[in-house]
């Protein structure tokens, strides 16, 4: 048994090519999950827009309907009850001028709430926003008509 | 200083001694990489866990100036109508409720179309719905190419309509 131990050298030397071949491309492509002020599932849709990195106000309604306001460093965020809404946005929008407003809702939140929050933008002159959502697949069928 | 110098050969160097040394060395200095190998993985299996290839989507939306109002006629109105419970109903100008299932409303907004390429939906959306009907009804007028929709308040009215089934 010791005498077929011996015997037996791998040169691992490709092996260890092909690990860290990887293992660079993994550390160069990752990207961690961006941090959440509150954590929400949000509603699946077709549409492909990025959202952009930095410079983004964000609105994120819970589930409960809570409302909380932040950017995307979101160490700064803070509860808003809805009657301070308008307010706050105007607040924020003065702070951050040029920053693009998402708001991010849960996929379960009433939509009242959510109609609601919709309207006071417009009311703060924030008539262009964009909803963060997760990407569906696209039914099939639904596509053969862009042809 | 002659003790920094290499010791010189008392035998002239034949031609192929390197030839002859080399190999003995080479086997000397073999390194056990399994604990590399072990890191490498290690590092590597957590890169590939925490990946995320996917970056947050949006929606774009534009909303109106408050309070702008466009005259419509009712003929080129069809109002759609999610209840509480997600059940939803159409509606054809000043007609009666009719019932229309999530899967149906791609071919409603494009039949919808082709008979009126004016037409306009109304989208009402009971309060306590949860808004993930409203971005699904949002996308599948996106699908269907209809760029000309309006969420509208519902009225106690349409809520009790609905009840009342059609």
């Amino acid at each position: 048994m010791a005498a077929r131990r011996v015997r037996i050298h791998t040169d691992m030397t490709p092996l260890v090519d092909i690990a860290f071949l990887l293992l660079i491309f993994f550390m160069s492509t990752t990207q961690f999950k961006p941090p959440e002020a509150v954590a929400v599932d949000l509603p699946a849709s077709t549409s492909e827009i990025h959202v952009p990195e930095t410079g983004t106000i964000i609105l994120t309604i819970t589930r409960a309907g809570e409302i909380f306001l932040s950017t995307e460093r979101v160490l700064d965020a803070q509860a808003v009850l809805p009657s301070d809404l308008m307010n706050a946005i105007v607040t924020w929008r003065g702070m951050y001028p040029d920053a693009v407003v998402i708001v991010k809702g849960d996929r379960d939140a009433p939509f009242g709430i959510m109609a609601d929050v919709m309207d006071t933008l417009a009311e703060a002159k924030t008539l262009r926003f964009n909803l963060m959502t997760d990407l569906k697949e696209r039914r099939p069928g639904a596509g053969a008509r862009d042809e | 200083m002659a003790d920094t110098q290499p010791a010189q050969p008392d035998r002239p160097i034949m031609e192929d001694e390197h030839a002859l040394i080399r190999p003995k060395r080479r086997a000397g200095s073999r390194v056990d990489l399994t604990p590399l190998v072990d890191v490498a993985f290690l590092l590597l299996i957590f890169f590939m866990v925490t990946t995320v290839f996917r970056r947050p989507l949006a929606m774009e939306v534009n909303m109106p100036e408050p309070g702008a109002t466009v005259e419509v006629p009712a003929s080129n109105v069809m109002t759609v109508l999610v209840d509480r419970d997600e059940d939803m109903f159409y509606r054809q100008g000043d007609g009666a409720l009719r019932p229309v299932r999530w899967e149906e409303l791609d071919d409603l907004f494009v039949a919808g179309q082709e008979a009126n390429p004016d037409l306009i939906i109304l989208v009402k959306i009971h309060r306590e719905a949860r808004y993930e009907s409203m971005v699904e009804m949002m996308d599948t007028l996106e699908e269907a190419h209809m760029n000309r929709f309006s969420l509208v308040p519902m009225r106690a009215e349409d809520a009790r309509l609905m009840e009342e089934g059609p």
